[in-house]
């Protein structure tokens, strides 16, 4: 298990995601914003780039093309003087810290690996045994916030007295390298510490709660039908749960539960009452953040309006 | 049939558990033959929970070696969510046996048509650095999502400046990337996927599948945990 002592707040690279830059880009504006706020050190660094998640996961990418990418990206943090990688995406996060520690143990895996660096003219990318530590250079953008929440209540604008809310914890953040997760595997609480700091009112267990989101990379494109009943799942049992809010730290997750809530919806003829954001856009909100300009709500699916007048924040 | 060869992922040995073991894709301390067939993953498994999919199934073919399992629709139906990675009381995780099992089926041609879909992934990663949802499964996500997403979309640039992003997430990566993907034989993998597809005419396939959205699994003769004669009883 981590722990939440062990969490940096200096020299982190926060690892631009693809998903979040394409679908929310209000969750990176937002983890900035509080960043900028709570006194952690990061930069974002153009050259890095895709961790190869996407296709690593469509079984289009083999392993050591993934590895060769994220040796890359280590050499871009380390060379920034930020090698503490920390992810918007849960899925770039699973990807790195997998690929480094096949990096650190596996000699034939890497010395092939710098052997097609230097053919290629790329010695300053070459990675060398214990370059990066997997355990303690690999950070999700969640595991920052909750290492700060005292700082984040000290600078609370509004108070979310009151609202209900659920979090989706990402499944490749504590069911792939299980071991390392800050709090239990089996019952995983970072986003519901950090929203009751912001004074929501957390559903700690519900049914299902860890159930994958149903994305399943190639399975919402293959498998639909599969995949959204997983998603109705979920949201069934938040829906009895009288959630208001349900709370993603994932853009994958985030896609599939608010871009495809309303196709449920539609499909299953059903109805929920939820509303849908990343952890960074409710902390970022309950700093003050604005709506549109900061948090970029109006990427989103599920209209979060009637949310925000409740709440007096619009 | 000419297999393509991926030394890391799918190490040539005299079983597939061997296989699996030594993969890349495994963790190290794989505990395959720690198996005890309790069902923890299965019961874990959203995909089990849908579908006929079974992945204590999946593993006892594994560790009998038999290899109709990659014939099967089923490892197809995975979702990669790794709860049956976190459950297994004896460090198995059938989620990155499946992932082995599809890359064997791949590279004997098997399969090759689900990845149509994808393989525009990593021509897009090579030449801009990131990753996008590929053109099918944007026309699929125009469909579902309707007018607001195809809005969203539209307006995706002046929303980022909004933001104070640049208008497009920019990516330098100096033409590494692109280099990266040709040295570790991605593109020549693709190509050789390419050439199987047409092989098989897998075009029209293709189109059937996304668009009928059919649900596959289940029909493909594995036992199912009710047919599952056990073992015979130990009587004193």
């Amino acid at each position: 298990m981590k722990a939440i002592e062990s969490i940096p707040d200096s020299q982190l690279l926060l690892f631009k995601s693809c998903m979040v830059g394409q679908e929310y880009p209000g969750v990176e504006t937002s983890t900035r914003y509080v960043f900028d706020r709570i006194g952690v050190d990061y930069c974002i660094n153009d050259e890095q780039s895709c961790c190869t998640g996407i296709g690593h996961y469509t079984d289009i990418f083999e392993g050591l093309t993934t590895i060769a990418i994220a040796a890359r990206n280590f050499a871009v943090a380390r060379r920034c003087g930020y090698p503490n990688i920390t992810c918007l995406c849960s899925t770039c996060y699973a990807i790195n810290k997998e690929a480094c520690e096949v990096l650190n143990t596996n000699t034939e895996v890497r010395e092939r690996i710098n052997a097609i660096f230097r053919e290629q003219g790329l010695e300053n990318l070459v990675y060398e045994k214990d370059d990066m530590n997997p355990r303690t250079n690999f950070y999700h953008a969640v595991e920052i916030l909750l290492s700060k929440v005292n700082e984040i209540k000290k600078q609370k604008k509004f108070d979310f007295s009151g609202t209900k809310a659920a979090a989706h914890h990402a499944c490749h953040y504590y069911k792939v390298k299980y071991l390392d997760v800050l709090g239990n595997p089996e019952n995983p609480q970072l986003i519901d510490t950090i929203a009751a700091v912001c004074g929501a009112d957390p559903v700690r267990w519900y049914e299902d709660r860890t159930l994958t989101c149903g994305m399943g990379f190639s399975q919402l494109h293959l498998n639909k039908d599969t995949s959204l009943q997983v998603t109705k799942t979920k949201l069934d049992s938040l829906q009895k749960a009288g959630v208001e809010l349900m709370i993603h730290m994932c853009p994958n997750c985030h896609i599939q539960y608010d871009r495809y809530q309303p196709v449920i919806e539609e499909e299953f003829d059903v109805k929920y009452d939820m509303v849908h954001m990343n952890i960074a856009q409710f902390v970022a909100l309950s700093m003050g953040a604005d709506p549109y300009k900061v948090c970029g709500f109006q990427t989103h699916s599920v209209p979060l309006e009637e949310f925000l007048e409740i709440h007096g924040i619009i | 049939m000419i297999q393509y060869v991926n030394e890391y992922d799918t190490p040539e040995c005299n079983t597939l558990a061997e296989t699996a073991k030594k993969s890349i894709r495994t963790p190290a301390s794989l505990g395959l033959d720690r198996c005890i067939q309790c069902g923890a993953c299965t019961a874990s498994c959203p995909a089990a929970r849908f579908t006929d999919y079974s992945p204590r199934q999946i593993v006892k073919k594994v560790l009998e070696n038999d290899r109709s399992v990659l014939e099967s629709e089923m490892i197809w139906s995975c979702f990669y969510c790794y709860s049956c990675n976190l459950r297994c009381p004896r460090n198995n995780s059938p989620v990155t046996i499946v992932q082995v099992l599809r890359q064997i089926a791949v590279n004997n041609g098997i399969g090759v048509e689900k990845l149509v879909y994808f393989l525009e992934i990593g021509e897009y990663l090579a030449e801009n650095g990131a990753s996008k949802v590929p053109g099918a499964g944007i026309k699929n996500m125009e469909r579902d999502l309707g007018e607001r997403w195809i809005r969203i979309k539209k307006n995706l640039e002046s929303t980022r400046v909004e933001l104070g992003l640049s208008s497009r997430d920019v990516r330098n990566t100096h033409g590494e990337v692109q280099a990266i993907l040709e040295a570790t034989g991605y593109f020549e993998r693709e190509k050789w996927v390419k050439a199987k597809i047409q092989e098989k005419g897998s075009h029209q396939l293709l189109k059937n599948k996304c668009i009928k959205n059919e649900n596959k699994s289940g029909d493909f003769g594995f036992e199912s945990d009710r047919e599952y004669p056990g073992q015979p009883a130990f009587t004193i």
